[in-house]
């Protein structure tokens, strides 16, 4: 496709979002509301998975630890959630750093290993300590901007989306990203001309996980009740079946994924507990025949009407 | 005094079970290089099976645990050739099937069986004095007796089958292996059917004890890779040990800090283990 063709699409595409709220009733506001939230959530795991090839199991424990901290310490010490927030974000990261340095040495399976293991750990911790963060009962949570309104809070996730979404291009063009996918494409090559891949590992991991903290915070500060829920591996499953349904290693992948899955969870709300199921097996299936995802297929149908050779040379995790 | 024999003694008997879902891991990882998040889900089938085929059909405890562990097999058997082997050699591919496998057989099985605890028919009741120490139930004794025969016989077959050997020698070099003539891609298959299998039986056998819910495979699937970490990855007398060390350790923790935390001891024990020797107790850490 031309380049005018595709930013003229961008532009319409944009247009049409940041009207959602005029055009959308209150509920399915609420339903763009909490896409936006998982939005951030694909796209931060895919700069992970995506672009440096490291399966991480903890990303919705980084959320749900942001989230919590953010709750706490705006409950019990009555500071403005806008502050709050940060420092949410900020131990996020750190509990990222500190498990990234652990085990991003060892490589593959043990990281997936600590991260699931850390992500229970979280989730056990949460609904044991039930005197501060209230259990499976739920903590209640004030709202971000002391009032509510659900207009407000969209435009503020668009912002905040739009901002990590730049942010993660921007990071992706950078030497930075190319780092990271010389690290995933052959890790022996990328440290033999002197990339210190665990550092790089380290780095993204620590990134993504201050990204899921903020949202978390956000999500949080949005429902204003958070629940042990936030912490469980359904919840981590969703973030992992959006990123691979929309298409891993691309930015606009966990987009359309997660726009995608959210969608289709409304409209298969009656048959509530299929849900989880049903997307397992899509996005089994996904791996099985369309490993690009959706974004993928597109780019599949609208290569091969331009130039048929082209799809060959198509890695998997171009940009 | 004899309430720490009861704990001690607790742990052993899942310390047992814990090794052999272990030992299923470490199999499927040693043969063909893949590690099996969904591993809790057959323990759980295994035991769903068990029961289904002992209560609603009426077979008795024996035949029920015999047929449950087949199904498993040729389930494991499928999925195999189904999902895993796609993914041969990319390990993020099979880390993240086997992770959305688990969530769908847990769904599978909340939708099957419900969210309620399913429990088998206890194959004996009453208890046994124990060298005048303590009474403990007969129904754990028999469990025990049971799953230190299926270890057994699990090195049996490791060391004095053909099969053994074979999945040994592709553990050690895969590309010497089939130059021997050693077909890979059906033994990858038969030794994750076994895998499963071993976890399947280890649901199936510890169930009239302990009930099975759909969530509980996501506990003893991360205890068996903790094990599994802890004896050393690719060493399967690492595995028993690390299974029995874990168990005793967890029941003590139980007993005397708090039943939430049941899981956490593990996950500490993980923790400590790769800060400070992360090839395990008997084993060399792998790329």
């Amino acid at each position: 496709m031309k380049k005018s063709n595709k930013n003229l699409l961008l532009v319409i595409f944009l247009g049409i979002v940041v009207c959602l709220p005029f055009l959308l009733d209150d509920y399915w506001l609420h339903v763009a509301i909490l896409t936006l939230f998982y939005v951030i959530m694909a796209s931060s795991w895919n700069l992970l998975a995506g672009y440096t090839g490291q399966v991480s199991f903890a990303h919705a424990a980084f959320a749900a630890i942001g989230a919590y901290i953010s709750g706490i310490l705006s409950v019990q010490m009555s500071i403005s959630p806008l502050i709050t927030l940060l420092f949410g974000s900020v131990i996020a990261a750190i509990f990222g750093l500190g498990l990234g340095l652990l085990c991003l040495k060892m490589g593959g399976i043990y990281l997936s290993l600590t991260t699931l293991g850390f992500s229970e750990i979280v989730h056990i911790i949460i609904k044991n300590e039930y005197e501060i963060t209230r259990g499976t009962m739920g903590l209640e949570v004030p709202n971000l901007l002391g009032f509510y309104s659900k207009t407000a809070y969209f435009y503020i996730m668009l912002l905040v989306t739009f901002i990590i979404i730049f942010f993660l291009a921007k990071l992706i063009k950078s030497d930075h990203g190319l780092k990271f996918k010389s690290v995933l494409n052959d890790e022996l090559a990328a440290s033999s001309i002197g990339i210190d891949t665990v550092k790089v590992r380290v780095i993204a991991f620590t990134i993504s996980s201050a990204i899921a903290g903020f949202a978390g915070g956000l999500y949080g500060h949005y429902l204003l009740l958070i629940t042990p829920e936030m912490s469980s591996l359904s919840q981590m499953f969703m973030i992992l079946a959006m990123t691979i349904i929309g298409g891993m290693g691309t930015l606009s992948g966990p987009i359309a994924g997660a726009v995608f899955l959210q969608v289709l969870s409304e409209y298969i709300r009656i048959f509530g507990k299929f849900h989880l199921l049903l997307f397992g097996v899509i996005s089994l299936l996904v791996i099985k025949f369309a490993p690009g995802g959706i974004v993928g297929l597109y780019r599949k149908i609208t290569q091969s009407k331009t130039d048929p050779l082209k799809i060959e040379t198509q890695s998997k995790y171009d940009y | 005094m004899s309430s720490l024999f009861v704990n001690i003694f607790n742990g052993i008997v899942i310390g047992t079970i814990y090794a052999l879902s272990a030992l299923g891991i470490s199999l499927i990882l040693g043969a063909m290089n893949v590690m099996n998040f969904a591993h809790g889900e057959f323990y759980i089938f295994g035991a769903y099976f068990s029961y289904f085929f002992s209560r609603s059909l009426g077979f008795s405890p024996l035949i029920a645990i015999l047929l449950s562990l087949g199904l498993i097999f040729w389930i494991g058997f499928l999925v195999e050739k189904t999902l895993i082997h796609s993914t041969y050699g990319n390990l993020m591919d099979s880390l993240i099937i086997t992770f959305i496998l688990s969530i769908v057989l847990q769904n599978i099985a909340l939708i099957i069986f419900g969210p309620y605890p399913k429990k088998p028919p206890s194959w004996i009741i009453g208890s046994i004095n124990v060298l005048d120490l303590f009474y403990y139930s007969s129904q754990r004794l028999i469990t025990f007796i049971v799953a230190v025969l299926l270890l057994i016989l699990f090195f049996i077959v490791m060391n004095k089958t053909w099969f053994g050997k074979i999945v040994r020698a592709i553990s050690a070099d895969r590309e010497v292996a089939s130059l021997m003539g050693i077909n890979c891609d059906k033994v990858n298959s038969f030794s994750f059917g076994f895998g499963v299998a071993l976890a399947g039986v280890a649901g199936a056998i510890i169930s009239p004890i302990f009930g099975v819910t759909p969530m509980g495979g996501v506990g003893i699937g991360l205890t068996s890779v903790v094990v599994v970490v802890l004896g050393g990855m690719g060493s399967f007398k690492g595995c028993v040990i690390g299974g029995l060390l874990l168990g005793i350790i967890e029941n003590i923790g139980v007993a005397y800090i708090s039943s939430g935390y049941r899981n956490i001891f593990g996950f500490i024990i993980l923790i400590l283990i790769l800060l400070f020797r992360p090839s395990g107790l008997f084993g060399t850490t792998i790329k």
